[in-house]
């Protein structure tokens, strides 16, 4: 490919800079989680965090030099080798807390479901750029759309991770919701969804039920996610509007925050850097994300458009359920917060969205060979 | 160009631009809800929270597991369970550690008590782990500080499980004890299936089989007031208690060989030479676990290590001493069954055995005159094993020897054991440079010199001998169980191998060691009984092995720390053995005078439960539905 000098006069360099910015700022606060004395196990994660981040950076320039829609061409097969890796982890997964998430290849773990999310934003780009109709989708016409989300989720309910089935049905029905779906359509499917409701109820877990019911009634389960919820609005009550200060948040260092380098990493942020800290994160995100919307805007086809669009309701729902959750405001479920939480799988298929959406922004000006 | 144009065109642009509105107006909105949400919880709620995060209002506590019971073979208990109750301090709960300190001092000492620990000093830190001011407090106390609570803020009253040792001294080497993990093993736990604060098994079977004791925390989720006090328990996981554990050790003789070597520094070991089975082990000098319990104070501790006796040491697997003449029947085994020997080779003993310019001596100054096998064996005659020992070479000598186990660990259940020394000329060649001397393998002969074995791979020899050749693996763990009584695992007896001596061979042997007992003039004739014939061997082990000293030992001028160690080892009955002993006792002198006795004691209590069948063994503590199920919940 000979390099056309556009490609970096048109360079994100905005987008780039604040998902480094956001991911250091993840790690300053993943070294505060290991921060405390008898916390020795966890002491080196912000290294391996920061050796995710690395590995991640070398992915997104190898995405960036790629052409999306020449990467858009293997959209089915990156999909297919992505169900494939689930069905390997439901065949001999690593399970941990009662569910099977994890390959172990060469000592790494690696999560598939995080992989999916990227896999099926692109599959459905691709779908609905070969298949353009000049109105808005009617329920049948989006029969293969369907089965493309189906299989995934009922994979990942199947681990059980109900958090990560849930973001890919979020994905879906955004993108479908800005494919434009007939209202009658969109009525339907709601009503469909909502008979499935009590059938699904039937097919979940106990812990699922547990934290369904724990966020209706936290003092029904105190030990459990209760007490998670408790426990995290305390850290980021007590926070006040400075923050008790880096490496000095109590309920964190204390250990009475679960999981709080994973799914709970923004309440220690909270704690330590207080609403203004906490706003000042929160902001970022919210400029990122409309960055990302105008990337999505402003590029140059549908395939383009689509997978930036994906993409962004990626980190959006993420940002917003992960946040919500840790702020009491919805039920726990096992969904990180980008570019913060600890985690090789969610960190690496997080670049390389990144990395796929500086390849739209820049390849905007650039036509068609 | 124009096919994408088309593409987009197609399908009206400024549908897609209202979408983005909307998108944008949404996405923009659910996050400012979410900042709006943190404004109300850390600007509108932070005071309340912060109070509630200092306060530590709501505490998820972890509850210890009950450890499994240990008991004997009888199901008598050895280890139960006992509720101990500490005085803890939460210092952040109470503004001043000292005031506190001060007032508990006070109320203590208005009924003449006392705190057994200092108030440690305030230091200035955010926060602190909650300190024990005193563990395993009276009742007294209890009643003091319980009425006095709402005076002593912070002062709580922590009710923790602890360890009830209830054979102390006695089974302490079997038993082991057990402390709060060390930083080094919380490195080591790969698995982290450990946090701070966890007991664990530090020694004997409470380490060796930890992972079955230790059972599963619960946790509790409880709210505090102000003071620190529980207000309400919110919730709450009941912990699993561990499994216990049966051994084949039978306290009845464990008691006999305690009582009976409590005086003594030194080893006693019981096996039941049928399939293995430890019945009892002994070590003295030995250790009260129960100072272990909640941890043990340092100068308890200074004591125990620095102790020059080592009474912690396991000396029955770990103490490595010279056989002595307990090894002859390596010799002859080995000259036997090489054909070096026949039963009726003899040697003229006349009390020195020459070789080179050197007299090797007999313990019977006078000699023993002309002697065959039989009676070399029963008498213990020196010279007549210089003689054959120096037939059959030093290799061979540890060739059987190894064949009967000595020199290698036997495998035994408990940890820390030691293998002991079989020298052999390679050995002697890599481990010093020099060449094997032939006088060497006179010492040898007699188990002196660089042979060394520990108790239980001696009664293990003998053992392998009295029940026709068989070695087993030791046991002393015979199954582990679930709380309702289940077995989980139960460990069989596990053949090792077969010493490589003929059944015509162990026959006279056996009966040599027969006559050594049961014969005018055999050195352990004191352990003659009317009813069953008991067969053994004495040994005295020369500490320190120059001849030149043998005429200050005579004039018993020689500290107690050189003088010999006294070994015994025995089985009974002649015919279909079923008890098998060593006796070690350090510095004691002769094996038939100083350790000959310890197991006398052993066998004659055996026999006499066996015989008596009205008279049962007195319990320990008898097991009954409330041991089992813990002593308190």
């Amino acid at each position: 490919m000979k390099f056309d000098r556009r490609l970096f006069f048109n360079f994100d360099w905005t987008l780039l800079l604040l998902v480094l910015a956001i991911s250091f700022i993840g790690l300053l606060n993943i070294y505060s989680t290991g921060y405390s004395l008898d916390n020795y196990r966890q002491e080196t994660l912000y290294i391996k965090q920061a050796q995710w981040i690395i590995i991640g950076l070398i992915l997104m320039g190898i995405v960036i030099c790629i052409d999306y829609r020449f990467i858009s061409q293997f959209a089915y097969v990156f999909y297919a080798i992505s169900i494939i890796l689930l069905l390997v982890v439901s065949l001999y997964g690593y399970t941990t807390h009662g569910s099977q998430r994890w390959i172990v290849i060469g000592g790494f773990f690696f999560q598939p479901s995080e992989l999916v999310k990227l896999t099926i934003i692109i599959a459905l780009a691709k779908y609905f750029d070969d298949h353009m109709i000049e109105r808005s989708y009617k329920l049948r016409e989006l029969f293969v759309p369907f089965f493309i989300v189906l299989i995934p989720v009922l994979l990942i309910l199947k681990q059980p991770d109900l958090g990560t089935a849930l973001m890919l049905l979020l994905i879906v029905l955004s993108i479908i919701f800005f494919i434009g779906i007939k209202w009658r359509s969109l009525f339907m499917a709601i009503a469909c969804g909502g008979m499935l409701i009590p059938i699904s109820w039937l097919l979940l877990k106990d812990y699922q039920k547990e934290r369904i019911m724990t966020f209706l009634d936290p003092e029904s389960d105190p030990l459990g996610s209760g007490y998670h919820i408790i426990q995290s609005i305390i850290a980021v009550g007590s926070g006040g509007i400075f923050g008790k200060g880096y490496l000095k948040g109590t309920q964190t260092q204390l250990k009475f925050l679960p999981v709080q380098q994973t799914d709970f990493v923004f309440s220690v942020f909270a704690e330590e850097w207080g609403f203004l800290g906490g706003a000042i994160l929160m902001i970022m995100f919210v400029v990122l994300i409309l960055w990302c919307l105008k990337i999505a805007l402003h590029s140059r086809d549908l395939s383009g458009m689509l997978i930036s669009f994906g993409v962004t309701m990626l980190i959006f729902w993420e940002v917003f359920i992960n946040i919500g959750m840790v702020l009491g405001m919805l039920p726990v479920v096992g969904i990180p917060l980008p570019f913060l939480s600890y985690g090789g799988s969610s960190m690496v298929v997080l670049m390389i969205a990144t990395g796929l959406l500086l390849n739209v922004s820049m390849r905007r000006f650039i036509l068609h060979p | 160009m124009e096919e994408m144009n088309g593409q987009l065109n197609g399908h009206e642009p400024g549908e897609f631009r209202k979408r983005f509105k909307i998108v944008f107006a949404v996405v923009s909105i659910m996050l400012f809800l979410l900042i709006m949400r943190m404004w109300h919880l850390q600007v509108v709620r932070g005071d309340e929270l912060r109070q509630r995060s200092e306060n530590n209002s709501v505490r998820l506590r972890k509850i210890k597991p009950l450890r499994g019971l240990v008991l004997d073979t009888n199901r008598q208990v050895l280890v139960d369970n006992q509720p101990s109750f500490d005085i803890m301090f939460v210092p952040n709960r109470a503004k001043n550690i000292n005031d506190v300190g001060y007032k508990l001092k006070n109320l203590l000492a208005a009924r003449d008590l006392e705190l057994s620990t200092d108030i440690p000093p305030l230091e200035k830190r955010r926060w602190f782990p909650p300190v024990k001011l005193e563990k395993n407090i009276s009742m007294e106390k209890l009643a003091i500080v319980e009425a006095h609570a709402s005076d002593l803020p912070g002062v709580t009253v922590e009710v923790v499980p602890t360890r009830k040792y209830v054979g102390g001294e006695m089974t302490a080497h079997i038993i082991g004890y057990t402390g709060e993990i060390g930083p080094e093993e919380l490195k080591k736990d790969a698995y982290g299936s450990f946090s701070v604060g966890d007991i664990v098994g530090k020694d004997g079977l409470e380490k060796y089989l930890d992972q079955y004791l230790k059972g599963k925390s619960g946790a509790e989720q409880v709210e505090v007031n102000v003071l620190g006090k529980e207000v309400k328990v919110i919730g709450k996981i009941e912990p699993v208690s561990g499994y216990n554990v049966v051994l084949s050790v039978d306290s009845f003789l464990q008691k006999i060989a305690w009582d009976a070597l409590k005086d003594k520094a030194g080893s006693v070991v019981v096996m039941d030479p049928r399939d293995g089975a430890i019945l009892a082990l002994v070590s003295s000098p030995s250790f009260d676990p129960n100072l272990f319990n909640g941890g043990i104070s340092f100068e308890a501790w200074d004591n125990l290590s620095n102790n020059p006796s080592h009474p912690m040491g396991n000396r029955a697997i770990s103490g490595q001493y010279p056989p002595g003449s307990t090894y002859k029947l390596i010799v002859a085994a080995a000259a036997l069954e090489e054909g070096l020997i026949t039963p009726d080779t003899s040697f003229n003993c006349n009390g020195a055995f020459e070789l080179g310019n050197r007299a090797y001596k007999c313990w019977q100054k006078h000699g023993h005159g002309r002697v065959n096998l039989h009676r070399a064996i029963v008498e213990s005659c020196d010279v007549y094993f210089y003689n054959v020992g120096k037939l059959v070479g030093v290799d061979k000598l540890a060739e059987y020897a190894r064949g009967f186990g000595l020199g290698q660990l036997t495998g035994i259940d408990l940890p820390r054991e030691k293998s002991g020394l079989i020298p052999t000329k390679e050995w002697k060649q890599s481990r010093f440079g020099e060449a094997w001397q032939m006088g060497e393998t006179i010492s040898i002969s007699i188990g002196q010199g660089f042979d060394l074995v520990t108790p239980i791979q001696l009664v293990n020899a003998y053992s392998a001998l009295a029940n026709g050749g068989t070695i087993y693996k030791p046991r002393i763990v015979k199954r582990i169980e679930m709380a309702d009584g289940r077995v989980l695992k139960a460990f069989e007896p596990e053949q090792k191998s077969r010493i490589p001596i003929s059944k015509k061979n162990i026959d006279i042997l056996s009966y040599a060691f027969w006559g050594v007992v049961n014969e005018k003039g055999g050195t352990g004739y004191m352990l003659k009984r009317k009813e069953e014939d008991v067969c053994g061997k004495t040994g005295t082990a020369q500490v320190v092995g120059l001849p030149d000293e043998d005429k200050a030992r005579k004039r018993k001028i020689l500290s107690a720390k050189f003088r010999d160690h006294a070994l015994f080892v025995c089985f009974a009955p002649y015919k279909n053995p079923e008890i098998a002993i060593a006796v070690i006792a350090e510095n004691a002198g002769h094996g038939g005078s100083a350790a000959a006795p310890v197991a006398r004691k052993i066998i004659d209590a055996y026999f006499e439960r066996k015989n008596s069948e009205n008279k049962k063994s007195q319990p320990l503590v008898a097991v009954n539905q409330k041991s089992q199920a813990g002593v308190y919940r």
